[in-house]
């Protein structure tokens, strides 16, 4: 990080204070020349902790038990092993049937 | 932040230190160990009533007629009476002051159960809506026992032939909405059956296995926003009837003529069963999520709470444990289903110890209060309280099994059944939990004082609460039951004292700052 300093108009340089010597940087020597000294600004050398350009930060919706419940769900869903799909999905009538019950 | 029990010291100290962030209700609540209910008006003078609780805000009292037909609303208000002697604190109150009326003003009464017909107001049953100060009462027809099941309704379900839920503004008493069902049964003993959150309300029809939501509008409207059961979309049942190919209608009263295995015109019709033909939608979803095996077992949704806007806890269990919280005998599952999306996203049995350990760490999420509702956001509880935490953990460390069940009996949550009072916070007072709690079910009764002892040092009793001024009853037969009203700021709570199986008007006693 590098540190600028600028000129402005004094922010400090006119108020009393009991040794004349303070705030020497920001105030002149000569009360007549307008001091312009800005506060130290600074600046980045990189950018490695810049946030993504289109982040966006909001409250999560779901509450934190609603959290958890979900990424319980999430895992045990992870870790339930999937079944085959049967290979017979669409009967050959192409539409449901009735099962063959006795009421 | 008060380094000093004395009032006057932490007045001085309140106008310099500011509180940590996040902590200015907990800071304020400390004065409350310095304004105690010290002083007691026993067995005083007031109408035979039936005194339900104070509404959140601490606005109204609510209470209903010995005869379950009128609401009668009082304003709480406080003593207003001078003493001109010299050394005043040395004097008693003045008999004329030691009235109900000192402290409560009358409203207004409204009659809502029709005295030519046979209803009678619920009441266990009061919600608030503090938001907008309306207040929903029940009433209803006696409930019929042993009901054959018709249509969609099980056996073995008691039902009332007329449930009414009246939205009343509570202002003026007036009546602004009602929502009635016609034979159907809804477990309205402290609030268990029906859930209020923000402006939504949840009613778990125990007979027609069917959750209704409703919207309360600002303009005092009981909007019907959906009915999870039967059908779990708003446009499943137009899906349903317009498909020719699907079974589904309840209506089996058309069906009786037909043969079982008759296929008329591409219409699966199927004659009338104990069970349901199709499932209902609810149960569907239930069964499919646990159908590895799990359990089998159809189970019917009994009970439900909000857990936000979209999620709702639904209790399934056996018909007899819907209508009782008694979570020994009965097996139960609790499941947490998706309103918008309709998927059951969690299923639980009611002894399940990751349930529990969520119920433990988050049981504020439980109780889920209206972001309206500022003192309910501030009650004790295991979840935000040391002292309530390390109770139950000791308890569960002698019996974990049975507590965990005893715990989870508790889910899904009766709403608005905790007092917000201050005198409950167990970071200020340590009490006897049998005897006393912010729970507003009533106990069994007891003759010693019920002590309010302070959390910090020096430890110190506070102040009492006893049920009446002699040492003992003459009669140690006589079983009573006790129930406490605590308002939810001011200094001032009801004990109300009631004699079981004798027609004996209840002892009512005013707790109060003097």
């Amino acid at each position: 990080m590098r540190v600028v300093w600028h000129l402005m108009g004094s922010m400090l340089g006119d108020w009393p204070s009991c040794d004349p010597h303070n705030f020497s940087k920001l105030r002149r020597a000569d009360p007549s020349i307008p001091s312009r000294m800005m506060p130290a600004t600074y600046h980045r050398t990189h950018s490695r902790t810049l946030p993504p350009p289109d982040q966006v930060i909001t409250t999560e919706a779901k509450n934190i038990l609603l959290r958890h419940i979900y990424r319980s769900a999430e895992e045990e869903n992870d870790l339930r092993p999937k079944r085959a799909a049967t290979k017979h999905l669409i009967p050959e009538h192409g539409c449901k049937q009735p099962r063959a019950t006795s009421y | 932040m008060f380094r000093r029990n004395n009032i006057a010291s932490r007045i001085f100290q309140r106008q310099i230190y500011t509180p940590a962030p996040g902590t200015s209700v907990y800071c304020a609540r400390r004065f409350y160990e310095n304004l105690v209910p010290s002083c007691t008006i026993y067995d005083v003078e007031c109408p035979d009533q039936s005194f339900r609780k104070f509404t959140d805000d601490g606005q109204y009292l609510i209470s209903f007629s010995r005869n379950q037909q009128d609401l009668v609303v009082y304003r709480p208000t406080w003593l207003s009476f001078s003493c001109k002697e010299e050394d005043c604190d040395a004097h008693d109150l003045p008999p004329k002051a030691k009235r109900f009326e000192s402290f409560f003003t009358h409203l207004y009464s409204v009659s809502l159960a029709s005295c030519n017909g046979n209803e009678l107001i619920c009441k266990d049953f009061f919600l608030y809506v503090e938001s907008n100060q309306y207040g929903i009462i029940a009433t209803s027809t006696p409930s019929i026992h042993d009901a054959a099941a018709n249509g969609a309704a099980i056996q073995g379900v008691p039902y009332v032939e007329k449930l009414t839920f009246h939205l009343i503004r509570l202002e003026d008493g007036v009546i602004l909405d009602v929502k009635v069902f016609h034979n159907d049964f809804v477990n309205l003993t402290h609030n268990m059956g029906v859930f209020l959150y923000d402006d939504l309300l949840a009613i778990a029809s125990l007979r027609n296995q069917t959750i209704h939501i409703l919207q309360i509008r600002d303009s005092g409207n009981l909007v019907d926003v959906r009915a999870i059961g039967a059908f779990c979309r708003e446009d499943d049942e137009l899906f349903l009837n317009s498909n020719a190919q699907c079974i589904a209608f309840p209506d089996k009263s058309k069906l009786h003529q037909l043969p079982g295995n008759n296929v008329q015109n591409g219409t699966h019709l199927s004659q009338p069963n104990q069970e349901d033909s199709l499932l209902s939608g609810i149960k569907q979803r239930l069964l499919s999520f646990i159908f590895q095996g799990i359990s089998n077992e159809e189970k019917d949704p009994a009970l439900v709470q909000f857990l936000d806007r979209q999620h709702l806890l639904i209790k399934f269990g056996s018909v007899d444990g819907g209508v009782s919280r008694n979570a020994d005998q009965h097996t139960a599952f609790l499941a947490v289903y998706n309103m918008e999306t309709t998927e059951i996203v969690a299923f639980y049995q009611n002894s399940a110890e990751e349930l529990y350990l969520l119920f433990e760490r988050f049981c504020d999420h439980f109780h889920t209060a209206s972001k309206n509702s500022v003192s309910m956001n501030f009650v004790s509880s295991h979840s935000n309280n040391i002292h309530a935490l390390e109770q139950i953990r000791s308890v569960k460390s002698k019996a974990s099994s049975q507590f965990m069940k005893k715990m989870l009996g508790s889910l899904p949550y009766s709403c608005q059944s905790l007092s917000p009072s201050p005198y409950f916070d167990q970071s200020l007072f340590r009490f006897d939990e049998k005897l006393i709690s912010a729970s507003d079910r009533p106990r069994q009764s007891t003759d010693h004082p019920i002590k309010f002892i302070l959390r910090r040092q020096p430890c110190s009793l506070k102040f009492k609460i006893k049920l009446g001024p002699e040492a003992g009853n003459a009669d140690g037969r006589t079983k009573k039951i006790a129930s406490f009203l605590f308002h939810p700021f001011l200094p001032l709570a009801l004990s109300i004292q009631q004699t079981l199986f004798l027609q004996q008007p209840s002892v009512v006693n005013i707790h109060f700052r003097g």
